[in-house]
């Protein structure tokens, strides 16, 4: 897509070259604040892009510094004023005074007002945690399973690693990779189905920040046992244990550890 | 001495070349046998889940898990190539698929692989079935897309006409044509053919610009019922009919509310035309995955949304593409749609459950099922059977509409029921709505089902009178002000 920001930004600079050059300084002002407000917004080509509110803070603060600039020196100030008082007053100029003061500021006035006045209906939106405090312990199947510390029995039965990861994979492809994808980075064919979306596996900040024990709890359970502020009506993850064992969910938590060269915490 | 020496030389030069020469022996098949090494592991901790550690297409997830099923590399049939049909792909037709994916599919695009690894797993992929790869690949020439014109896509639409694409894509293009339908639509390997929706450009297979769409019509799908035109039309002809295809598109809007605008009636038949000036919201579907039995292969993925609504009545129209409809008679179940929405709207961010609510959380069901042409209102408090009950009292009417592979089904109710297990609709409120579709072909009933999370609609409210009072006072409080300080100036001056 074509960005315009860096052309203001030039113009701007142009602009402001000129006017100078003229000892035009209100067009110079102007030219400047052009310029600002490009390279503000040109930004976003090096690093995040900056909130609406931070420019307009910054362009506030243009606004006054170079209004203070262009009128320390009396001259300067009236050469500054010049062109607005002959918009103004000067006869000779009608078409320009209809044009810009009772056509184009006015109309740009009910403009902002409009879009300040007009009803802002937006989508209730939450804030979410993600990764909620587990319990201490949880019922599997009726089998109660303790979460604090658990150690996950199949990453300790290392003599049986390939068994359990080739286990796990299959678990994987037959159960999860339809939302948290094949290359388990969170798009699966239907991921777009669902808000939240699913969590990818590989990075770093997902399951490399949780113990195993963790893992198997949300696998385990699902939304089923979410609080509110995980919004548990929103998750499409099921409950696994009723569809897989024990073992299975501890191979497959291990299946997403391993392929995405993640480490439990 | 100097003999001597010289021979020396001579024995060393030879016992170096022969050096040479069987370090060459022994070295070239070792490097290209670890290439084919590393493609070996990439395929089979990549692509085997699917396609299978043989290459059969029977991987861990293939049948019941996925539709359409993975390519078997063993037949050496290739469905995406730029190679007339019957023959090998081009290796840049498989890394294209590799790269890109295959839209609609459990194929993603893979894109975390460098082109070196890439390169060495469709090596790899080569091996199941070297007959195939003998011979070297002779592309067809894509050439470049004329520029789209009226007189190129009427052209185009004659050529859908007689190329009978419509036996099997539809006269509609949604894949809806009769042959379509038949039990005996299958492909080579005897799995299930669906035709393409040519509507919802979003999942066409080989990729859906005018260029992915030549290439398909010319090559073919191997394998499938998907026929190559190469022969039987020419560049041009087929050129066009790309186009024409492109024509059919429809945009897919998705978001997470649905604004609702008010009129003065809501139209009570599906093909009023205030439904299609409407605004819709397109909801991607996924099959029920959270409950036995699951559905893990849908053929229902796309679920759009229109609504209106007046002083005293709400109309919600759901639109889908439905192949072949069942309407309960042929031994398969009927099709139907249901909409959810909460009981109660809370006014913090809590809602039911996204699928059938919860104990705490009642929903408020409309239901209509093709068998009848009826919409039934229920509730649901859990997933379980007698966690659903139908409402004695019905406020609901609905008229539905099944034409060219396309159904309409609209739903309308009074804003305010009176019915205290009903949803009331308040304009300017953000009321959650959810939609479960049921594909009779795909024997979706009860639970099993194709779902939607949870979306908005909002009645939209009547603008404020400051909306229109407020920005001409400001104007003219800007003129005022320019001929005030211009009455100044022209003071002082004077």
């Amino acid at each position: 897509m074509l960005n315009i920001y860096p052309i203001i930004a030039g113009v701007g600079i142009v602009i402001s070259i000129i006017s100078a050059m003229k000892k035009a300084p209100f067009f110079n002002y102007l030219g400047i604040l052009m310029a600002m407000y490009g390279l503000l917004k040109c930004v976003e080509f090096v690093a995040p892009p900056l909130p609406g509110q931070v420019i307009l803070m910054y362009m506030a603060m243009f606004v006054f510094t170079f209004l203070i600039y262009f009128s320390i020196k009396e001259d300067q100030f009236q050469a500054f004023l010049r062109p607005m008082k002959t918009v103004l007053a000067d006869d000779d100029k009608k078409i320009l005074r209809v044009l810009i003061v009772y056509i184009m500021i006015p109309v740009l006035a009910g403009y902002i007002t409009y879009g300040k006045v007009k009803p802002q209906l937006a989508p209730p939106t939450s804030a979410r945690i993600v990764h909620p405090e587990p319990p201490a312990s949880i019922t599997f199947r009726g089998e109660k399973i303790s979460l604090l510390g658990a150690e996950s029995p199949v990453r300790n039965d290392t003599a049986n690693r390939d068994k359990h990861f080739e286990a796990g994979k299959r678990i994987y492809y037959q159960n999860c990779f339809y939302c948290h994808g094949d290359d388990l980075a969170g798009n699966g064919y239907i991921a777009d189905a669902f808000n939240p979306r699913p969590l990818p596996f590989r990075g770093t900040d997902t399951i490399a920040q949780l113990p195993e024990g963790f893992v198997f709890y949300r696998i385990a359970k699902g939304w089923t046992t979410l609080p509110a502020g995980s919004t548990p009506w929103d998750s499409s993850m099921p409950a696994f244990d009723t569809f897989l064992t024990v073992e299975e969910v501890w191979q497959v938590t291990f299946f997403i550890y391993e392929a995405t060269g993640n480490k439990p915490r | 001495m100097l003999n001597k020496n010289k021979l020396i030389i001579t024995e060393g030069e030879i016992t170096l070349k022969t050096l040479i020469v069987f370090a060459i022996m022994i070295l070239v098949p070792f490097v290209s046998s670890a290439e084919m090494d590393r493609g070996k592991m990439l395929y089979d901790s990549w692509c085997a889940q699917c396609h299978g550690y043989e290459g059969d297409g029977k991987g861990y997830a293939s049948g019941q898990y996925t539709l359409p099923q993975p390519r078997a590399f063993d037949s050496g049939t290739y469905k995406f190539r730029t190679t007339p049909s019957g023959e090998r792909p081009t290796d840049e037709d498989i890394i294209r698929s590799t790269r890109k994916g295959n839209p609609g599919t459990t194929m993603p695009p893979w894109t975390r692989f460098t082109d070196d690894e890439v390169n060495e797993m469709v090596e790899y992929i080569k091996t199941f079935e070297e007959e195939t790869f003998e011979y070297d690949a002779e592309p067809f020439q894509m050439g470049k897309a004329p520029a789209v014109s009226d007189a190129l896509l009427t052209q185009g639409k004659e050529i859908f006409d007689k190329a009978k694409c419509w036996e099997c894509h539809g006269k509609a293009g949604r894949g809806e044509g009769e042959k379509g339908w038949q039990d005996n639509f299958k492909n080579d390997w005897g799995t299930r053919a669906y035709p393409t929706d040519l509507t919802q450009a979003w999942e066409y297979r080989g990729g859906a610009t005018v260029e992915d769409i030549f290439r398909t019509v010319t090559s073919g799908f191997d394998g499938t019922p998907m026929a190559s035109f190469q022969s039987s039309y020419s560049d041009e002809e087929r050129w066009s009919l790309s186009h024409f295809v492109t024509s059919l598109q429809t945009e897919r809007k998705t978001g997470s509310a649905l604004s609702v605008k008010k009129v003065d009636a809501v139209p009570a038949s599906t093909d009023d035309a205030q439904w299609d000036a409407a605004d819709y919201l397109d909801m991607p579907m996924s099959g029920q995955l959270m409950f036995e039995p699951r559905q893990f292969a849908p053929v229902i993925t796309n679920v759009r949304m229109r609504s209106l609504y007046s002083d005293s009545e709400i109309g919600v129209m759901i639109e889908w593409t439905d192949k072949k409809p069942n309407k309960g008679d042929d031994g398969l179940p009927s099709d139907a749609v249901r909409l959810q929405f909460p009981v109660t709207v809370s006014d913090g961010p809590e809602k039911p459950y996204f699928f059938l609510g919860d104990k705490n959380h009642p929903v408020n069901l409309w239901f209509w099922k093709a068998s009848d042409n009826t919409a039934v209102e229920q509730n649901a408090k859990g997933q379980k059977e007698n966690d659903l009950v139908q409402q004695e009292k019905n406020d609901m009417l609905a008229a539905a509409n099944y034409s060219d592979g396309h159904y309409r089904v609209l739903f309308r109710r009074p804003l305010d029921s009176g019915d205290e297990n009903d949803i009331t609709f308040t304009p300017g409120k953000f009321i959650p709505i959810s939609v479960t579709a049921f594909d009779g072909a795909q024997n979706e009933q009860g639970l099993r089902a194709t779902v939607s999370g949870w979306y908005y609609v909002m009645l939209e409210p009547p603008t404020p009178m400051k909306v229109f009072v407020m920005p001409p006072l400001v104007g003219l409080a800007f003129i005022g002000a320019g001929m005030g300080i211009r009455k100044k100036l022209k003071e002082g001056i004077g």
